[in-house]
């Protein structure tokens, strides 16, 4: 292993990481600054409907494509953002196996496992590009940080696909690239729309909470469409 | 440009903004993704294919940018690379009073259809807020709030005709139930029920008044009207003017507290319930110690109660229900309505989608008393139209008075074969009231012909001659002598010459309008003193009468009036007793089944 792999993979992950975490600490600081608006009014709605399983269930909205019409009618964009998703948890996760438990590679299957996933991910991310490009509605809602973000991914997506087996005997390169880009990544990330799931539990949290005091959530399962 | 160059009223907005942020706000203002999945959950985007100006995602950037620019620090150092741009002049504050009140209903259907949970709605009506602050808003939006500032209520109706309304509902009421203790208590102490209402209730639609009043009288309810702060609509809710906001739900709040009552009821109006129940005690920054509940959870109580019996076969046309948005979507009203339907109608048919995925009647948000944007909300009303006509119904039942007008509105527009009522209209119809002892006084039974209109003429104006046939029929039927224009022109000639004790005027006409005429004749001192009844399919165009600098016409009314409505308020105006023959007309509609809609 190269000096300049080894730097990669350690100093400039951990400073990077140190970095991101300041900045979220800083954000956060910030978004507590302003208060939070309060429901004084007694609870409407259903009986069953409370703040508190308004905002649980908003945020296991996520994992219920059928809670929504816009996911329960677009399933295949639905399937996509869990597959890019579960691209970027396991892309993040790759950061750390390499540097700290290398040996959970030698594993063939959890190779094959990370690269369908990662490799999943990247294909997501070139629909994703073709849709922001090809569709008029968004590119009229899209900013050159938006293109440049799913860009960025999909890029790092392919690096990752290719670092999953961490070989370096036909060359560091893809690895270094790897590495460099997990880096910016994370000093970028707090600038960015990525930086979403920063504010998604609180965005969510308060939607469910207000939701919930109004009967509204949990949402009850009825038919939407003509049996 | 520099801050220097950036007019007085931008400065103001973007100041302002900072102070009415909050923590939900600021995170739906981040969130965003650009992901798209809220746009096709927009009326406005289905129906206008290939414009992403509606699309939510693009509206919300609209206030998103500037939001960045000065309070995001991507936004303040790399304003391109977000998108942030700062507001500088009047005219950019044009545009975004277009968007946020032009091509938004603030009916949270997106909002409930966003990933990421971004209430686009909330912070589409901070930023109407805060160019209210500044001045701008639709003509509509700044008549009506001033009204509401001014007089106390969101149609300037005045005490004494709201008492007078009141008055003349519980005297049709004791006569048609032959009971004098019937009627409509006002300011009653220490009642369990204040029940507060629309102005559109007391100015055009005063049956809602007299069915939910018989109701009570039905249940035996212990009731009373407020004389003062009876108004549960609620404009700041449109204008996102805290303050008007607060200050009206706290006149009505005081109000029940003053007469020491112990629940107030809400009758059927979506933002009026949203506002009174659920956003007045923020507003208002007070904490209420008395229950609030909506008519429909009343009504349904007494049935369930057994404190009024209905008979679902009065009510066996076809019905559908429309999901108000603030009902449904900021109130979690849905249930009730149905459980309530399926009481009182025989054949209900579910709208799809419903409750709180369901559309907007795209006259929310205020979008009614914007009449530049009319055109742009009845082409947005195609997605609703579709979805009344997909039932097959052909009475569509909703909870909400805005909802009236907007569904009325895009019925008549598409052509669709349907009718618009309310649930206590239908309640109302199915109640089985049992004739109480009334100790018997000597009476003198009153001739068929003493509610006629016997000796009275009348003049009807209106450019459509089948109108016209049907009302003059319904008031010769009524004994009128009738005389009819077709023009402005002929209506002054004619009303010169006749002399009429009423008129009934439309607006649209060709050549002189209904406005320019009532005009004319009020300023006429030979006619200025006959009464007027504005009948009008547009009833968007009511602000053209109304802006006249003349007193205001004695009643009005939308098209299509049914002989029922038309009669009621034809003897409101000329101030006759009610008589038999409305009560004729009634049985009629009993027998037929056709609810009073």
């Amino acid at each position: 292993m190269s000096e300049l792999l080894h730097f990669s993979e350690h100093t400039l992950q951990e400073v990077a990481l140190g970095f991101m975490a300041l900045v979220y600490i800083i954000r956060l600081t910030w978004l507590f600054r302003f208060t939070a608006g309060k429901d004084r009014q007694a609870q409407t709605g259903r009986d069953g409907t409370t703040p508190r399983k308004g905002f649980i269930y908003s945020w296991a909205n996520i994992a219920m494509p059928w809670a929504m019409e816009s996911t329960r009618t677009k399933l295949f964009l639905y399937a996509q953002f869990v597959v890019f998703h579960l691209g970027v948890t396991a892309a993040i996760g790759l950061s750390f196996v390499i540097p700290y438990v290398p040996g959970l590679l030698d594993s063939s299957v959890l190779v094959l496992i990370l690269q369908v996933i990662i490799g999943g991910a990247f294909l997501v991310g070139v629909m994703r590009l073709i849709r922001r490009i090809s569709n008029q509605y968004m590119r009229a809602i899209s900013s050159p940080d938006d293109y440049f973000s799913l860009l960025l991914l999909t890029v790092w997506f392919a690096f990752a696909f290719l670092s999953v087996p961490n070989r370096i005997d036909g060359g560091q390169w893809h690895l270094i690239t790897y590495f460099i880009l997990t880096a910016f990544f994370l000093v970028y990330v707090p600038f960015s729309k990525i930086s979403h799931y920063l504010y998604y539990p609180f965005t969510r949290y308060y939607l469910g909470k207000t939701m919930g005091h109004r009967g509204v959530y949990p949402m009850r399962r009825v038919p939407q469409v003509r049996q | 440009m520099n801050n220097s160059n950036r007019s007085y009223k931008a400065q103001k907005v973007i100041d302002r903004m900072g102070k009415k942020l909050n923590r939900q706000m600021v995170g739906s203002l981040l969130g965003c993704v650009h992901c798209g999945l809220c746009t096709e959950a927009c009326h406005y985007v289905l129906t206008n294919p290939g414009d992403p100006t509606y699309a939510p995602a693009y509206k919300a950037d609209q206030i998103r940018k500037f939001f960045k620019k000065h309070y995001d620090w991507t936004g303040r150092v790399l304003p391109w690379w977000v998108k942030a741009k700062s507001l500088y002049t009047d005219e950019e504050l044009e545009e975004l009073k277009d968007t946020v009140f032009g091509k938004c209903t603030n009916c949270r259907r997106c909002s409930l259809n966003c990933p990421m949970g971004v209430d686009y709605a909330t912070f589409n009506r901070m930023t109407r807020g805060l160019l209210v602050s500044v001045g701008i808003m639709p003509e509509g939006v700044a008549v009506v709030s001033k009204d509401q500032w001014e007089i106390g209520n969101q149609m300037g109706v005045l005490k004494e005709d709201y008492l007078e309304t009141l008055e003349w509902l519980a005297d049709e009421m004791k006569e048609e139930l032959g009971d004098p203790h019937a009627g409509i208590p006002i300011d009653k102490m220490d009642a369990d029920i204040v029940y507060s209402i629309n102005p559109r209730e007391v100015k055009y639609d005063p049956r809602t008044i007299s069915d939910a009043a018989m109701i009570f009288y039905t249940a035996e309810e212990n009731w009373t009207m407020p004389s003062e702060g009876w108004d549960m609509t609620n404009f700041g809710l449109f204008s996102g003017d805290d303050d008007l906001g607060g200050a009206v739900a706290r006149r009505l709040y005081e109000k029940v507290a003053e007469l020491r009552g112990k629940k107030l009821v809400i009758s059927e109006c979506g933002h009026g319930y949203r506002s009174t129940r659920c956003e007045g005690p923020n507003w208002a920054k007070m904490d209420v110690d008395f229950e609030m509940e909506s008519s429909v959870i009343t009504m349904l109580r007494y049935i369930r109660e057994g404190r009024i019996k209905v008979d679902k076969a009065k009510n066996t046309v076809p019905v559908t229900f429309h999901d108000s948005c603030n009902n449904a979507r900021s109130c979690g009203l849905f249930e009730e309505p149905r459980e309530l339907l399926g009481l009182v109608v025989t054949d209900f048919r579910e709208m799809y989608p419903n409750r709180a995925e369901n559309y907007c009647c795209t006259g929310g948000g205020g979008a009614i008393s914007m009449s530049e944007y009319t055109p742009r909300r009845l082409k947005s009303a195609k997605i609703k139209a579709d979805q009344l006509k997909a039932t097959g119904a052909k009475v569509v039942v909703t909870s909400c008075h805005n909802c009236v007008d907007g569904l009325s509105d895009l019925i008549k527009h598409y052509k669709l074969d349907m009718q618009v009522t309310q649930l206590v209209n239908l309640v109302a119809n199915a109640l089985v009231v049992e004739k109480k002892v009334v100790v018997p006084v000597e009476e003198v039974p009153a001739p068929a012909v003493a509610a006629g209109f016997e000796g009275y003429r009348i003049l009807v104006i209106d450019d459509e001659p089948d109108f016209v046939t049907f009302v003059s029929a319904v008031l010769e039927d009524n004994g009128a002598t009738v005389f009819k224009a077709y023009n402005g022109d002929e209506a002054i000639e004619l009303a010169r010459k006749e002399k009429p004790h009423l008129m009934t005027l439309d607006i649209s006409m060709p050549g002189k309008s209904g406005d320019e005429v009532f005009e004319e004749m009020r300023n006429d001192p030979e006619l200025k003193s006959i009464p007027v009844c504005v009948i009008t399919g547009q009833p968007e165009l009511r602000k053209l009468i109304y802006d006249r600098p003349v007193p205001p016409p004695e009643g009005y009314l939308n098209k299509p009036a049914d002989e029922e409505t038309l009669l009621l308020n034809i003897r409101k105006i000329l101030k006759l007793p009610h008589g038999a023959k409305v009560s004729d007309a009634k049985s009629k509609s009993e027998q037929t089944g056709v609810p009073r809609g």
